[in-house]
């Protein structure tokens, strides 16, 4: 009886540890694909600024020139 | 696109995905892979909303290369952009659930690898165009190929079909079957991602506009 129920106890913490290792790779799966996302919108949004600030500084070259 | 229709877009984008997190989470584990079989409600929307990226891309181009039009250029080079951002987020996504399934980060099987090609074609398109200053040729060199490169795609797709390969059979035409609440937040998950696909494609436009803006005040600033 004591084997037996040390062995269900032995089944009980494999199983709890599977669970969290899969929450765990859950959440590092999730985190890693959203942050290769968010990263390209903010590479996106800097590479926008830089192309309007070079607008405006050819633009202003432009007048000067005239 | 003005203003106000991409801040809506990424408004009904963010609360659809909100929404589809809180349906995700409330789902119960998968019997046989437990929790870590959630990853695919992220994994295959953004591999499909990949695949309809290079579909446009290769659209883009074809029509760039018989009208030589500017904007379908700017169309390829922003939906591959995007596109290869959500390739990344597939691949990495598969890695993580592989190794909690298959015990290994990667495998080099069909699926993986061409997939993982499929990527490097593509990095390869855009560094093609940066390499090339002159803009009609680079748009021309760069339509060719992205052409060549959309020929690994069906490959990739047909993969599992065509070889034995680690990565499982598809669960919608592989004769699997999700129960109907689960492929209604699948669904849901993937109009979230090809919404934020397009919204990310707008702004990428907007930027092509403005580098084609910088060319021809670059023209004047020479011409004077």
């Amino acid at each position: 009886m004591a084997l037996f129920l040390l062995q269900t106890a032995d089944d009980v913490a494999r199983e709890i540890g599977r669970l969290q290792r899969n929450y765990e790779f859950l959440s590092y799966g999730l985190t890693a694909a959203w942050i290769i996302l968010f990263a390209y919108v903010m590479m996106m949004l800097a590479r926008q600024k830089r192309l309007k600030r070079e607008i405006a500084n050819l633009r202003a070259m432009l007048d000067e020139k005239r | 696109m003005k203003d106000a229709f991409l801040y809506a877009l990424g408004v009904i984008t963010l609360i659809i995905i909100g929404i589809d997190i809180q349906r995700i989470a409330a789902l119960p584990p998968e019997a046989a892979q437990g929790t870590i079989f959630k990853i695919i409600f992220f994994h295959v929307p953004v591999a499909i909303t990949a695949m309809l990226c290079s579909c446009v891309a290769l659209l883009g181009s074809v029509l760039f290369l018989i009208t030589k039009n500017f904007k379908y250029d700017a169309l390829a080079v922003s939906v591959t952009e995007v596109g290869l951002a959500f390739l990344a987020a597939n691949l990495v996504t598969g890695s993580i659930w592989g190794r909690i399934i298959w015990g290994v980060w990667w495998a080099w099987d069909a699926r993986l690898t061409s997939a993982l090609i499929c990527w490097l074609l593509y990095a390869g398109y855009l560094m093609l165009r940066r390499a090339i200053e002159e803009p009609t040729q680079r748009a021309t060199f760069a339509a060719v190929f992205s052409i060549f490169a959309f020929l690994d795609v069906p490959i990739v797709f047909f993969s599992i079909k065509w070889w034995r390969t680690q990565h499982p059979q598809p669960v919608f035409w592989g004769g699997g079957s999700f129960p109907p609440d689960w492929t209604r937040v699948f669904l849901w998950q993937m109009l979230a991602m090809a919404l934020l696909a397009i919204l990310m494609v707008s702004v990428r436009l907007r930027e092509e506009e403005s580098q084609r803006e910088i060319d021809s005040l670059r023209r004047m600033a020479h011409s004077f």
